[in-house]
């Protein structure tokens, strides 16, 4: 998650100030958890980089506070980013996978167990998401929080589909 | 109707909706003989939501349709509320399938000529319910699936989502113990499908509808409270599902722990 594009894209609206940041950026990604001290140390280094400016805001009883704005540069770097294919996380080496080839080596363990409890595991968290996304149809929701639930449930579909598979292939393997 | 309450008020002294005891299914003969069910036992209580899953030629489809009385088994017993489908007399199937279960296939099978309203009251109409009274019961039919505004257009105006709705509303107008669906989204795009679904999961949690779903979906059969994977004619696995305890925003917030 690239929290430097995401400010650049923040403030592509508007000059905002670092509070103010925090909470759109929350807003636009609702599972990813930042704290201020992130938001500050990325400003920091977009204006070191001057791709954002600031102004500073005298207030009367509070401290001072930061105003920051997009540059041209910064409108630039924003948009070559926005062009460009993002890395792929495929997490092709997990947990799941280890567990399935160490149990096809070890005596008495059997990878179909493996499959059965992983498989298990899955759809009680596929129960979850599907129940929030007919809650969310029936109640209604942002479309940004529905599309998230939407990708959670694909990638869970397409994990059992996985174990389904190598349930299959383990079993011809076993036949032969 | 007051027939049908009767009678469902009886019937609901068991607690179960569905009892399948070592049930099993035969096509062809000889050589040919091919076992769709071998020996399959389970029980559905009242306002529970089961889907049934498994690869294509598993046995899903012919399980339902014998839990619906529109095929009869090899050997083994299906009981509807207590009652052993298996020594009905044609009157009582015919009674059975019109009144007290509730069928949804992939296909919406309407009738062009009615409209939305008309289609959804034909089986109470066709089970001698007054005019007046059949219309009214449709219109609230029609209401609950989110309809309300399309009760006077023809299914051919309808999109295919709302097709299915309808093909629920009429499932549902005789107040039926039991909702069989059989690939219920099997035609429609994944996000007219979670429409339906979740018309399905409200009905469940509203109104205590007990539903018997067969899918090849993961992603539908998760919205079930049970879960039964068949394989080979045989009920390879059985897993219960807890009801929602967190809020969609609290789900989403721990999203990021993907397997």
């Amino acid at each position: 998650m690239s929290v430097k594009h995401a400010i650049l894209g923040l403030l592509a609206k508007g000059p905002l100030h670092g509070y103010e940041l925090k909470g759109g950026f929350e807003e636009l990604a609702p599972t990813t958890e930042l704290n201020v001290g992130q938001v500050y140390m990325t400003l920091d280094r977009l204006s070191r980089d001057r791709l954002v400016t600031y102004e500073v805001v005298n207030q009367a009883e509070r401290p001072d506070k930061k105003v920051y704005a997009l540059t041209e540069e910064g409108r630039k770097e924003l948009k070559e980013w926005l062009a460009t294919p993002s890395a792929i996380d495929l997490n092709l080496r997990n947990e799941t996978f280890l567990k399935l080839m160490l149990a096809r080596r070890l005596r008495g363990a059997d990878p179909l167990k493996v499959l059965a409890v992983e498989r298990r595991a899955c759809f009680e968290r596929l129960h979850e998401v599907a129940q929030a996304q007919a809650r969310a149809e029936q109640e209604g929701i942002a479309v940004h929080s529905r599309l998230l639930l939407d990708l959670a449930a694909l990638r869970l579909d397409a994990f059992l589909k996985w174990l389904d598979h190598c349930e299959d292939t383990l079993k011809k393997e076993g036949k032969r | 109707m007051t027939g049908t309450t009767a009678h469902q008020a009886t019937a609901g002294n068991g607690a179960f909706v569905i009892e399948v005891e070592g049930l099993q299914k035969s096509f062809g003969a000889g050589d040919n003989r091919v076992a769709a069910l071998r020996g399959v036992s389970f029980r559905v209580a009242r306002g529970e939501f089961v889907a049934i899953m498994g690869p294509s030629g598993s046995g899903k489809s012919t399980l339902l349709h014998l839990i619906g009385g529109l095929d009869t088994p090899t050997a083994g017993s299906v009981r509807i509320s207590g009652q052993d489908v298996g020594a009905f007399t044609d009157d009582q199937l015919t009674l059975l399938r019109r009144r007290q279960i509730g069928f949804v296939f992939q296909a919406f099978n309407l009738l062009d000529v009615l409209t939305a309203e008309e289609n959804v009251a034909l089986p109470l109409i066709l089970d001698g319910v007054a005019e007046g009274e059949a219309q009214r019961r449709a219109a609230a039919a029609v209401e609950l699936v989110g309809l309300a505004g399309r009760r006077r257009h023809f299914p051919r105006e309808l999109s295919g989502g709302e097709q299915q709705r309808l093909a629920i509303a009429r499932a549902l107008v005789t107040e039926p113990l039991l909702l069989l669906a059989d690939e219920p989204t099997g035609n429609l795009d994944s996000a007219t499908s979670a429409q339906i679904m979740s018309v399905l999961r409200d009905l469940v949690d509203r109104r205590g509808q007990t539903i018997l779903m067969v899918t090849h979906d993961a992603r539908h059969a998760a919205l079930a409270n049970r879960l039964l994977r068949l394989r080979d004619g045989q009920l390879a696995e059985e897993q219960h599902l807890a009801p929602a305890s967190r809020s969609p925003s609290r789900v989403l917030e721990d999203l990021e722990t993907l397997p």
